[in-house]
This record gives C-alpha cells, structure tokens and sequence, in this order.
C-alpha cells in the first residue's frame, strides 16, 4: 500500500516539474530582458535541472533558519475575524518562510534571543461562541511547533485591536506580561521558564506594558503620569508614579516604540509631538520632547496617522514617523510619507515618499537597518532602504488585513 | 404584539428573580429616602456611602456619556449584578439586604470605582 502511495506520489511531483519547466520556458522567452530573477524562475530553473538530471522528487517538512535581525513578524488580525495568522518574512531575500496560526485578536511576542516566538490568544469552542479560552502559546521558530502552551485562568485578555505593548516579553524572555482592562485594570504575569500561569497584579488606571528590567515595567496611566511596577520575586508587587509628562488635550497614540534593549519609550501625539522617556535607570526620565512638523506644516494638515505610527533604531538613536496631510480625527488612515528624525537633537534627516499608502512601519535592528512599510488595504509589505528611501523589495498577499510588524533586536 | 409584550415582560421577571435571591436587588421605583448617587464627570461623584440592611441607593447618569453600575461577583456577591447603561438623566436603583461592603465599576470605564457599605 505504502509502495503504491509512493508511485502515485512521485507521478505527481514528476508532473509539477514537468509544468515547471514548460513555465520556465514561456517565463525565460517573455522575461529575459528582467533585471533581477524571481524566486518563482529561480525554483522553476532548479527543478527542471533536477528533472533533466533524473533526480527523483523527495518531498520534505521544510525548517526556517534561525531568526536574524531581518525576521519580519507580520501579524493580520483580519479586521477582527476569529482566526488569524502570522506570517514570518526573511527580509533579505523577501520570503515567506514560514506561517502561524492565531485566534481572536493575538498579541505577538518574539525572544530577543531568537529562542521562540508566540502570542497571547484568545478561542472559542464554537469558532467565535461558546466556551472561551486564553491562552499563551510559545512556537520554536524554525519547525514553528508549540513548544509551550499555558493557559490563562477566567479569560483575562483584553480583546482591542492589536497594540505590540499590551503584551510583553521581560529581557530575559522568562516571563510574558499581559495587560487585563475589565473588571479592572490589572498585568498578568505568566512564568514563560515554569511553563505556567503565576498571578495577576492590580494596578491603578493605566495602560501598556514597557518591561525595564526582569523584575520591573512601566506603564501609562490615565492622569498623564506614568506607573513604574515591581513585580516582586515575593509575589508582593510595589508600585510608584512618575510625575504627570504631558497635558490633559495631548493625546499620546496607542502605538509607541519601544526599545527594551536600551529602555527607550518614543511617544508620538496626535500632532507630532514626540515625548521620549529613558527606562534605562528603572526610574524614568523625561528627555525634552521634539516637534516632528514644523508650525507651517501643522496648518497645512501634515500630522501622524496610521497603525503603527512609529519605529525607534537604537543604534542610530533615529525615530522614524509616518506621517501625511490629513483633517482632524483621521490619525488611523495611512500615510504616504515617512520622516527620519535624530532623536537626540529632533532634526528632521529625511522625508521619504513611501509611494504606498502605508499603515504601520518597523525596523531592523542591524547596523544597516531595512525599514519594513506594512501596507493593511494593500495586504503588502514593502523593504525600504532607509538610508537612500529606495524601496528594494517587497511581499504581497499577506492575509486579510496586516497590521503588526515586529522584529527581534537581537 | 402579544407575544413581543409577553416575551418583555418574562426578561424583566426573569431579571428580577435572578437578582432577588441575592444580596442586591435591583428595583424598578426606590424606596422613599434612598441615597442618591451623581455620576458625572467620568466619577461616581459620592464614590462611597453608607446605608442601612434593607434600603436602597439610586444612582443617576447626570452627562451625555453612558455610564453604568457593575458588581462583580466574589464575596457577598453571588452573580455578576450588571446595571444597565444609563443615559442622560436616567436612573438606576439597587436595594441591599445584607451587610457588607459592595464595591462597583462602570463596565466600560473600569476606572470609575465605588463602594456601597450596607450597615
């Protein structure tokens, strides 16, 4: 039976190749002139060299190679469908290298250590009714298998379109922190290392989760402030507010960047403002704010909107914004342009057409840094170098709606 | 017809039986002398009073933005007791009949917090 299977196996993979190469044919007589040859002509290429050379077809389960500073983490919460996906882009070479499922309205996770990636997630025992579960599920990143699931007691996730610091990794990748909004606010803390849920702890009215140490994170509260957060190794959690940083009309968008790496917080308002707080010191201070926009450009509409509005390069210590002429109260439409800004001395470097409408933007790590511009109607997401502001390359049919870029700084 | 009316009036019977085994007890018309609680502002604006066993606390939605009464089941608290979202000017009664103290939210505002000590 296994023999005959085996047969039936090899005359159909035979037949693909066999279509390959008439497709290779037709591809290499209309595409000659092309500069750079695709994946798909290069695959073509090497299968029918295998079929000329007689090389029997051995299907595999393919592994990725480990996670370097250009994995691109896309996640598509597909407009708030019950079932998501993850797509996981090598950057280099701009491939999909590999796909994750998500339930209702995950929020990603990757180690800085490249060790795993995962999510915090939310199903239901009738595809969106019923009985519901969260969970955290952790994923080896190159055969993407769980490698832990743990589950969270009473359904304690707050579902809100995907914000990257509702839920967090601390340094050491041992302990993943989850933002809980009703019946009260409070931070969950599952023991990533013990494979196990551990406690929630209550705070007061604030939001996010910015991790400054193994033991400590931060959080924005509702009076302008922001609440520093000790753990507690003895389960006894000691909290402490910062002195309130910005005014009540000042409305700090629900995306900032943050670099855990160098404890860099980079908050954008409405209007461009950028306020940047250092962590690094578990104590935080408040760096002078920077205009992105000028006054004249202010009255000529240019503002911050999309999803992602923002991405902080730590080495370089470079903010990079989306930005676009837009009315009042549009801050999540996309925009067409992206401004590199110093963040030490808030002078504008570059003003990059992105030629795309562009929802949310992320960086590489590296020391020559890719910029990652995610397009949500295009499902797209286009490489830029942000240097020159060439878009080198760029990935399409990423789900129903990508929203989430996310990088390893590793 | 009939049946729309009998289908409302069996929800709010319902709705009454379930809260009338507990502790709290939501009423259609509070006794005379009931404590008035103001929401405005994004606060219960008496975020806590003491009352005796057996009488009630009605609280009014005095701006334009929803608001309403949430207990969370736990202690004293059998069943989540979740009142409905009030609009400008509405009102909404809870009578207690057992000691305790009974802390609330606003469901969609968890920050707005209050507490109900019944004597």
């Amino acid at each position: 039976m296994t023999h005959a299977y085996t047969k039936v196996r090899q005359a159909l993979c035979y037949g693909s190749a066999t279509l390959g190469a008439a497709a290779l044919a037709a591809l290499i007589a209309a595409g000659s002139a092309a500069a750079a040859e695709s994946h798909g002509v290069a695959t073509a290429k090497a299968a029918a060299a295998d079929l000329a050379a007689g090389k029997a077809d051995d299907p595999v389960v393919l592994k990725a190679a480990p996670i370097n500073a250009r994995r691109v983490f896309v996640y598509d919460p597909k407009h708030f469908a019950a079932i998501s996906q993850f797509y996981m882009i090598d950057g280099d070479t701009a491939r999909v290298v590999g796909t994750a499922d998500g339930g209702f309205l995950s929020n990603p996770v990757v180690a800085s250590d490249g060790s795993f990636f995962g999510q915090a997630s939310t199903v239901y025992e009738r595809i969106a009714r019923g009985k519901r579960t969260d969970y955290v599920e952790l994923l080896d990143p190159q055969t993407n298998n769980p490698i832990a699931d743990i589950e969270l007691p009473n359904s304690p996730r707050f579902l809100v379109g995907t914000y990257p610091w509702m839920t967090a990794l601390t340094p050491n990748n041992k302990t993943l922190l989850f933002y809980q909004f009703s019946p009260q606010p409070a931070v969950g803390v599952v023991d990533l290392a013990g494979k196990k849920f551990d406690r929630m702890i209550e705070v007061p009215d604030c939001y996010h989760i910015f991790p400054s140490s193994n033991d400590t994170f931060f959080m924005h509260c509702r009076d302008g402030s922001l609440l520093k957060v000790g753990i507690g190794a003895d389960g006894k959690s000691q909290t402490k507010r910062t002195e309130i940083f910005h005014k009540e009309n000042e409305y700090l968008i629900n995306h900032p960047a943050y670099s855990p790496k160098s404890g860099r917080l980079v908050w954008p308002t409405y209007t461009g403002k950028i306020f940047q707080i250092d962590l690094s010191s578990q104590d935080a201070k408040f760096l002078p704010a920077i205009e992105a926009f000028t006054d004249a450009e202010k009255k000529e509409g240019w503002a911050p909107g999309g999803w992602q509005q923002v991405a902080y390069h730590r080495e370089s210590d470079r903010i990079f914004l989306l930005g676009d002429q837009r009315a009042a109260s549009k801050h999540k439409a996309p925009s067409r342009f992206l401004f590199v800004i110093d963040a030490k001395t808030g002078k504008r470097i570059n003003k990059i057409e992105l030629k795309h409408e562009i929802d949310s933007v992320g960086v590489s790590q590296d020391a020559k840094p890719q910029l990652y511009a995610l397009s949500t109607g295009d499902k797209a997401l286009y490489i830029f170098d942000p240097e020159t502001g060439k878009e080198v390359s760029s990935v399409n049919q990423l789900g129903a709606g990508p929203q989430v870029v996310m990088t390893s700084d590793m | 017809m009939r049946a729309l009316a009998f289908a409302a009036a069996l929800a709010a019977f319902s709705a009454t039986a379930a809260l009338a085994a507990g502790a709290l007890e939501a009423v259609q018309e509070a006794p005379a002398g009931s404590t008035e609680v103001k929401i405005a502002k994004m606060k219960f604006q008496t975020p806590e009073v003491r009352i005796k066993a057996g009488s009630a606390v009605t609280w009014t939605n005095t701006e334009a933005l929803p608001h309403n009464v949430h207990f969370k089941s736990g202690p004293g608290v059998e069943k989540d007791v979740e009142g409905p979202m009030l609009r400008s000017n509405q009102t909404y009664s809870v009578k207690f009949n057992a000691p305790g103290t009974y802390d609330y939210i606003c469901t969609p505002h968890p920050f707005m917090k209050g507490k109900v000590v019944v004597e």
